[in-house]
């Protein structure tokens, strides 16, 4: 009860926060109307010159670099407009307790005569706004489509309107419960898992779930569909925070696996206006690059693109040194690569078996 | 070769136009009907503007029988304010080929008038109908003629003379022929419209068969500057030219060959086979009286030279200096030049100088050609390798080939001299199109003259852009010498010079609301062929051409982007009227405020700041 309050606190307080955020900017604009000026907003820069890597916050951020977005400017003014009613229609979202999505908003902007072009562009002004105002689209109740999940022994409390103090334990479905608004603004109420296990894909999920690894390794798992959207990567970072969970990570045996492991530890550079989306702590289990030796896995060839991209990560700060660095280097020799399914060439389990323990193992000494 | 030529010079002129009319236009019923009207019309112009009036042509096509199909006779009336003609001169005028008064050089709209003669006689071919000419001169007395042409003997056949009391000067010409009108008219209403845009100092009227009248009123009252006649340039002679002015003046030295030399006997009535001097000069005195000119000079340099028939057509006279009384020669015997002195006292003396009383190279040049002073001319000796003095009656063929060629050649004659031109100016040309076609921008440019082969020209240009004009590309309007030229524009030049044009360099896109018109003028537009309707593509017309479109085609741009500039501040006025009142909107709940704040003024701010960007 004690916890519960205390999330619900929180929540409050960031809703009251980003209100009085939202009405100051709305009443520079309005006073500035009034008085025949224009007004203008400035824009925290986006363009990659302006995102910087923090080595003491272990994320990227974005430089002191921004832009003016001036109603005096013509070419500007539509994009003003488009971002004056964003604002306006966040509030709104916001002060109703209701939640919308990418897509919503895109459509929602018609009824206001807010020509968007498509759907890009409103995505655009919805990143725009978050720079202004160095919030999360999260915390303005814009969602994206969801489509990862979490499961384990872990109960939650509703903060949502209808289902407030309604408790939920996170085991009781076994295909595993979708990371939407809902379960990012919940309490997280109690656990006995020791360990978060974050994995690529929803067939091994679904795996790690028939082989009871959540009882096995008292672990809660959450399945990141590919890369990791926000919704999860904020889960992962307050099941570290709040309840003090180690994170490891389970991709597959190439490039962007390893990013994909990165990611979540240290966040993405078009999210580098925003805080609270890393989990500098988690580790990264595999596949690595060596691991495909050492277990023998089956491999399939590497793409051009593949070969690119482990070139322009090269050139990433976070990858000059230690384990990231070395396997990038093995992986660019190897010219292959190995999915996390290659280990059922093993057998079904042998996974959870034999090569999850070890790399825990492992990972203790990392 | 003499027996053709005895040929043709039994032809009449007319005979020859009659079996020869395709060449000048009169090809159909079709052309033909077309052709006679350029032509009345045409001459009416030239007419009125020799005199310095302004031109008020009329002219009228009507059916004979409107019930018959078409080719049919068609009465074609033509009548104008000109001077007219005098009594005398209107049967040979209209009534002879090759009767006109347009020899000089200097720019007009037809060369020698024999175009309505032309029409007169197809008309004539067709119809079997005279024509009926009304001219008056003096202002008081309107004299009519009826008549017809003798095609073989080239005469007037005068069938009617009235005359009755007039108030004002001008001529009207009405034949019958037979033409195509159905097919003729789209030509002949673009011609008419078109000539109105290069003489907006005419007033013109055309009524058509069908009885629909069309009124182009006069849009300046002010005559262009009339061209006046000049004396040709050097680089646009040939040899024939010059031979044609040595004939005007009288001038030339026989050559003693085996003809002249039986002349000489002949008029002599000498029996003997080779007389010596002596022989030949007592009989020469005795018949002095009777002997033609070139023998009576023969017979001069025979007393002079001491020398019988043989041995004089053994030498070639190469100077006769009257002033210094020397006459050189060169003997193809011995290879030598030789001086003889002329003695003054001698009657041949005098025969000898009233014939090379002619011109030297020098004087014949200063005099006879424009931009050619005594200084040019000595060059132009030493330049051609004669002396000044050399007279130019004593010029053999080769000579004379040299001469010409050396004209063209010498690149120290100043360029031709353009007061002959009468180009349309700057501001009837402007105004002309802005009544024509009543354009958002025009502009005019009248180049400076230049020439080509010796022969002068003006280039006038003008752009017109937008308003009544259809957006439906770019149209150029084609003229030579205030002609419109309606046929055969693909191989033009002015064609190939607009085409030339990247016109998006100057801000223009897709199918532009675009007129262009070109006029050239010229004391001889090369045209490409004798239809009269293209124009060659000389280096110099062409560079000219593009000079000018150049010059307009960057005022052109200058206006779209003002143009530009005036649409953006709409375009921003527009768009602050459709975002600041949104914006306005949103904040004010945002801000939590009740009434809107007042973002008027902002409005007007926003649709003012483009100006100053």
């Amino acid at each position: 009860m004690k916890n519960k309050s205390k999330q619900a606190k929180t929540v409050e307080a960031k809703k009251r926060e980003l209100l009085s955020i939202l009405k100051d900017q709305g009443l520079t604009v309005y006073n500035e109307l009034n008085n025949g000026k224009f007004p203008q907003f400035s824009i925290p820069s986006r363009s990659v010159s302006n995102i910087v890597y923090d080595k003491k916050l272990r994320q990227y951020i974005l430089g002191k670099a921004a832009a003016v977005r001036s109603a005096r400017n013509m070419s500007q003014l539509r994009s003003f407009t488009q971002l004056a009613w964003l604002a306006f229609f966040v509030n709104r979202l916001v002060n109703e307790g209701k939640t919308s999505t990418l897509r919503d908003i895109y459509y929602s902007s018609q009824a206001f005569a807010i020509d968007f072009e498509d759907q890009p562009e409103s995505d655009n002004i919805i990143v725009d706004l978050e720079a202004i105002l160095t919030r999360a689209r999260e915390d303005f109740h814009v969602f994206p489509e969801e489509r990862s999940s979490v499961f384990g022994n872990l109960t939650i409390e509703y903060t949502v309107p209808g289902y407030e103090g309604k408790r939920m334990n996170l085991s009781d479905h076994p295909d595993g419960y979708l990371i939407g608004p809902s379960l990012s603004s919940a309490e997280l109420v109690d656990t006995d898992a020791e360990l978060v296990i974050a994995i690529e894909k929803g067939g091994l999920f679904t795996r790690f779930v028939e082989e009871k690894v959540h009882k096995k390794f008292k672990a809660i798992i959450v399945d990141t569909a590919g890369q990791a959207p926000r919704s999860t990567r904020y889960l992962l970072k307050r099941l570290s925070t709040e309840l003090g969970l180690p994170v490891v990570i389970l991709a597959d045996g190439d490039v962007y696996g390893e990013h994909i492991a990165m990611v979540i530890k240290s966040g993405s550079a078009n999210a580098a206006h925003l805080r609270e989306l890393t989990v500098p702590d988690a580790k990264w289990l595999g596949v690595w690059a060596t691991d495909i030796e050492k277990y023998k896995l089956p491999t399939i060839p590497m793409t051009e693109s593949d070969v690119k991209r482990i070139y322009e990560l090269q050139r990433d700060p976070r990858y000059q040194e230690g384990n990231w660095k070395t396997q990038l280097e093995v992986f660019l020799k190897l010219k292959r690569k190995a999915e996390l399914e290659a280990f059922s060439k093993y057998g079904l389990t042998n996974i959870t078996d034999k090569y999850l323990p070890e790399k825990l193992e492992l990972a203790k000494s990392l | 070769m003499s027996s053709i030529k005895e040929t043709f010079s039994q032809i009449s002129p007319s005979e020859f136009f009659y079996r020869n009319r395709d060449l000048a236009g009169f090809s159909n019923p079709t052309r033909s009907l077309y052709t006679s009207v350029r032509e009345f019309v045409e001459n009416a112009l030239d007419a009125c503007d020799q005199k310095g009036v302004l031109p008020d042509v009329h002219l009228s096509i009507k059916a004979v029988d409107t019930e018959q199909p078409d080719p049919k006779s068609y009465i074609l009336s033509v009548k104008d304010n000109g001077p007219g003609i005098e009594p005398k001169h209107v049967p040979l005028a209209f009534g002879t080929v090759l009767y006109g008064s347009k020899f000089g050089l200097k720019q007009a709209r037809g060369m020698f008038g024999l175009g309505a003669t032309m029409a007169i006689l197809y008309g004539q071919i067709t119809t079997n109908k005279p024509v009926t000419v009304k001219s008056c001169a003096d202002g008081k007395t309107q004299d009519e003629f009826v008549m017809l042409l003798d095609i073989q003997k080239n005469k007037p056949i005068i069938q009617k003379h009235t005359t009755k009391e007039a108030s004002k000067t001008g001529l009207s010409v009405s034949i019958i022929l037979e033409g195509d009108y159905s097919k003729a008219g789209i030509k002949i209403r673009d011609y008419v419209a078109q000539t109105s845009l290069i003489t907006p100092y005419a007033s013109i009227t055309f009524e058509e068969p069908s009885g629909e009248k069309f009124h182009y009123p006069r849009i300046v009252k002010v005559m262009p500057t009339p061209p006046t006649i000049i004396k040709p340039h050097p680089h646009g002679i040939d040899v024939e030219t010059i031979r044609r002015m040595m004939v005007d003046t009288h001038y030339q030295i026989p050559v003693v060959d085996n003809k002249m030399i039986a002349k000489v006997r002949s008029e002599l009535g000498l029996q003997k086979k080779n007389p010596n001097s002596k022989v030949i000069l007592e009989k020469a005195q005795k018949k002095w009286s009777g002997l033609s000119r070139p023998v009576r000079i023969v017979i001069a340099m025979i007393s002079f030279l001491d020398m019988d028939f043989e041995k004089l057509s053994k030498i070639r006279i190469d100077d006769l200096d009257v002033p210094n009384k020397k006459l050189t020669y060169w003997d193809f015997g011995d290879s030598q030049s030789h001086i003889i002195a002329l003695d003054p006292e001698t009657p041949y003396y005098k025969q000898i100088a009233n014939t090379v009383a002619g011109d030297t190279l020098h004087s014949f040049l200063t005099k006879r050609f424009q931009r050619v002073g005594p200084t040019t001319a000595d060059k132009f000796a030493e330049f051609a390798k004669f002396k000044p003095e050399k007279r130019i009656g004593s010029m053999t063929n080769e000579d004379l080939v040299r001469l010409a060629d050396s004209l063209q050649k010498f690149e120290e004659f100043l360029s031709p001299d353009p007061s002959c031109l009468a180009p349309l100016g700057e501001e009837p040309l402007s105004k002309g199109i802005m009544k024509f076609f009543n354009p958002e921008f025009a502009s005019v440019i009248q180049r400076s003259a230049s020439a080509y082969s010796g022969f002068p020209f003006i280039i006038e240009m003008g752009i017109a852009y937008g308003g009544d004009i259809l957006p439906k590309g770019l149209q150029v309007y084609r003229f030579a010498n205030r002609i419109p030229l309606l046929y055969d524009e693909g191989s033009d030049v002015v064609l190939k010079v607009v085409n030339e044009v990247d016109w998006s360099r100057y801000k223009i896109k897709g199918d532009p609301p675009l007129v262009i018109v070109s006029h050239i003028c010229s004391t001889r537009i090369p045209y490409k062929t004798v239809g009269k309707e293209n124009v060659a593509d000389r280096p110099e017309i062409e560079r000219e051409l593009k000079n000018a479109l150049q010059f307009l085609a960057r005022k052109l741009a200058v206006h779209m982007s003002r143009q530009g500039m005036a649409d953006m501040a709409k375009k921003r006025a527009n768009l602050y009227s459709k975002y600041v009142p949104l914006i306005a909107q949103f904040v004010t709940e945002l801000s939590g405020n009740k009434k809107e704040p007042n973002y008027k003024q902002l409005i007007q701010k926003g649709s003012e700041i483009e100006e100053q960007v």
